[in-house]
């Protein structure tokens, strides 16, 4: 018999590093296994190339990939094979997940988004529900992250501020770029209600961190000073709970009631397996789905945990979109030149106006929109100078002339848009019937399909953002709103609820027909509110980690 | 197109040897992929920085790169064959043997085909790596590319390359 761990947590991002600080801390025995390799502040760097030309943080996608069914309007569905599309859904393979590589965006939700249902009406062709918690629930835990996690900020009021137990961020917000003057003065003019974007990055030494570097290199990379609050970072390496790195599990077993152990493979691709008294998945949402799919006995014909057919299903990104404008020196003096080009200081400016609105007498559930300057990926901005304005590929002379006019006498100024992609019947994860990845697994199914309604909203939030660039001046303004799914926001798939037949976990994200099979990524949410979801998963998986200590009283 | 025995046999031969290009069964000319690339993308960005970016060997890099798909590969190297398909065809000669005006017209004419805007476009993205990646790689020699744009590396650069 091998070890009896207390806890084995498959995964070891947002939703799977909370538990294993709280539990470990609180002294039991507690096993994160994760597929991708221990990356920590001293093997990191700022290489474009490996970082965001190789991908180095995700699998290859000829060895792991995923199928895509896309969805078209008429109700035809595309195949596609991502490695042959270069379509990835993958994040960030490594000790703590893709929010070693997240920008830091944090909001929370809103009263309203646990209750879109009882609030804004059922959605013809969507499947919202009320969530089985409220925010008063949540609130605690949302302060706990910013505690434990560090998030900094300034809480500025505004018409959609959702209530808090403090009074502020615990850190001071992070120092900005000067052109947040000329973005707060267009926002005065038009009336609306800018705020410091919070992040999850440390403003100052703190929790036995360092503070920000101000690199010029967050979103997308690992942080080189701890500042950036990963699960690695904050949590995993601030507990005692073992990690096991390159462990990609397989499949669970069970009987009729329990997960009585898991399989996995290590970089030799040889398979072990781990007992433990309680299991918690945490692989992020599609992975999680389709390792309960794959993980299929005499007591779960159809999968582990889907009793009732639901996991899978309900799978949802966040909606939106991106848009932006440019600042060119023509238009500016000698000191806003200077102020513009100033790199390492963060944009970090938000705006929650119409995260409800009204439109031709019907309410609707509205979102965020976080400013940003574009990312500083030097190759990606050179590469961008391909065409000139009249849309012609250009080389040679005037293809340099261009590249070095666009990055040094001018400068982007972006904007996402986040709101809801509402869960429907057409969006939800299975298994493909054909492909395998290099351990022999079925590779997950992506089933696309975007609510019209998510467009509709998404372009009603990019045209305010885009009042917000020509006041400020910027040219070449432009946006894209469309249904293409952003493979770093993505949810649902095992949502909660109360309702055995409808739901796949209970509201403490144990799942309905296993008594000790827990699941803290994104998946448990039934709707994603209008915000990125990674504050949302840290703080529903430390508020089950206190659920998971009073389940172990009783083991 | 190609047809598959024939992508085929380019695929093969690769980069050691020459590799014929055959038009209407007619030998026409003899020029390896590495050699019309060498004189490509001194075509499509200024030598200066082309040497200064040591934009070849990087490409020899790329073609054997760990992460870069084989699909990928095979694509930059069919594209010079397809360049000298056109070569051969519109001035009878392989492109490697044109004047600099005849190149650039024969640039111009893929340009306007999917397959050659697909392709001008690959070359100048491995060119743009090369000119302002990090020197680790052996490219942007001196830092030439970056100081050129006035670009500030972010830190900590890397301590080995990525291959």
């Amino acid at each position: 018999m091998s070890t009896l761990y207390d806890v084995c947590i498959v995964g070891s991002g947002a939703g799977g590093s909370p538990i294993a600080y709280e539990l470990s801390n609180a002294g039991f025995k507690v096993l994160v296994l994760e597929k991708g390799k221990n990356i920590t502040e001293e093997d990191v760097s700022k290489d474009e190339l490996a970082v965001s030309r190789r991908d180095m943080y995700t699998p290859k996608l000829e060895d792991e990939r995923h199928i895509i069914n896309d969805r078209e309007q008429d109700g035809s569905s595309t195949r596609y094979d991502g490695a042959e599309y270069s379509w990835s859904f993958w994040n960030g393979s490594m000790v703590g997940g893709s929010s070693n590589l997240m920008s830091g965006y944090f909001h929370r939700m809103k009263p309203n988004d646990f209750k879109l249902e009882s609030v804004f009406g059922a959605v013809k062709g969507a499947n919202v529900v009320d969530w089985c918690i409220s925010y008063d629930d949540l609130e605690p835990y949302y302060e706990k992250v910013e505690r434990v996690v560090g998030v900094s900020g300034e809480v500025i009021k505004h018409k959609f501020l959702e209530p808090r137990s403090t009074k502020n961020f615990p850190y001071p917000k992070l120092e900005e770029n000067e052109v947040t003057t000329w973005f707060d003065k267009a926002c005065e003019n038009l009336s609306y209600e800018s705020f410091p974007t919070p992040r999850a990055v440390l403003s100052r030494n703190a929790l036995d961190r360092n503070s920000c570097s101000y690199s010029n290199f967050c979103g997308s990379y690992a942080c080189a000073t701890g500042a950036k609050g990963s699960g690695r970072a904050a949590l995993l390496q601030k507990c005692t709970a073992e990690v096991r790195a390159e462990a990609f599990v397989y499949k669970l077993e069970s009987d009729e009631k329990r997960i009585t152990k898991v399989h996995y493979y290590d970089s030799k691709l040889e398979s072990h397996e781990v007992h433990a008294k309680i299991f918690v998945l945490a692989a992020q949402a599609i992975e999680t789905s389709r390792l309960l799919l794959n993980s299929k006995n005499e007591f779960f014909p159809d999968g582990m945990a889907n009793h009732n057919k639901e996991v899978g299903k309900n799978l949802i990104f966040s909606a939106g979109g991106s848009g932006q404008g440019r600042f060119n020196f023509k238009n500016l003096s000698a000191k806003e030149q200077q102020d513009l080009m100033q790199t390492g200081l963060f944009f970090n400016r938000s705006l929650q106006d119409w995260y409800e609105f009204e439109d031709a007498g019907s309410r609707y559930k509205g979102g965020t929109i976080d400013f940003l300057f574009e990312h500083q990926n030097v190759i990606s901005r050179a590469s961008r100078e391909f065409y000139n304005d009249s849309g012609k590929l250009i080389w040679g002379e005037e293809l340099k002339n261009q590249i070095h006019k666009s990055l040094t006498q001018s400068r982007v100024l972006s904007f996402e848009v986040f709101n809801d992609w509402l869960p429907t019947d057409e969006c939800f994860v299975s298994v493909d019937g054909t492909t395998k990845d290099k351990f022999g697994m079925p590779v997950g199914a992506i089933n696309l399909w975007g609510h019209p309604q998510d467009i509709k909203v998404g372009e009603h939030l990019a045209k305010k953002a885009v009042n917000v660039l020509r006041e400020m001046g910027a040219e070449d303004i432009s946006y894209s709103v469309s249904a293409a799914p952003p493979p770093n926001l993505v949810a649902g798939g095992c949502r909660f609820g109360n309702d055995p037949k409808t739901s796949v976990l209970d509201k403490n994200c144990k799942a309905h027909s296993l008594d000790n099979l827990y699941v803290t990524d994104a998946s448990f949410m039934p709707t994603g509110g209008s915000v990125p979801y990674t504050w949302s998963i840290y703080a529903n998986s430390f508020r089950v980690a206190d659920k998971i200590m009073e389940h172990l009283k009783f083991l | 197109m190609l047809a598959p025995s024939r992508r085929e046999f380019i695929k093969k031969s690769l980069l050691s040897g020459g590799v014929l290009a055959i038009a209407s069964q007619e030998l026409l000319a003899l020029s390896t992929p590495l050699q019309i690339l060498r004189v490509v993308q001194v075509d499509l960005f200024p030598q200066e920085m082309i040497e200064n970016a040591n934009a070849f060997a990087y490409i020899t890099l790329i073609l054997n790169h760990s992460r870069i798909t084989q699909d990928n590969k095979q694509f930059l190297l069919n594209g010079t064959q397809w360049l000298n398909e056109e070569a051969n065809n519109t001035l009878k000669k392989d492109y490697i043997q044109l004047n600099p005006k005849e190149r650039q017209d024969i640039l111009k004419n893929i340009a306007l085909e999917s397959w050659g805007e697909d392709w001008i476009k690959t070359v100048l993205k491995y060119i743009m790596e090369a000119t302002l990646g990090d020197p680790i790689y052996g490219i942007n020699k001196k830092e030439f590319g970056w100081k050129w744009l006035s670009f500030e590396s972010g830190l900590p650069q890397p301590k080995e390359a990525l291959l």
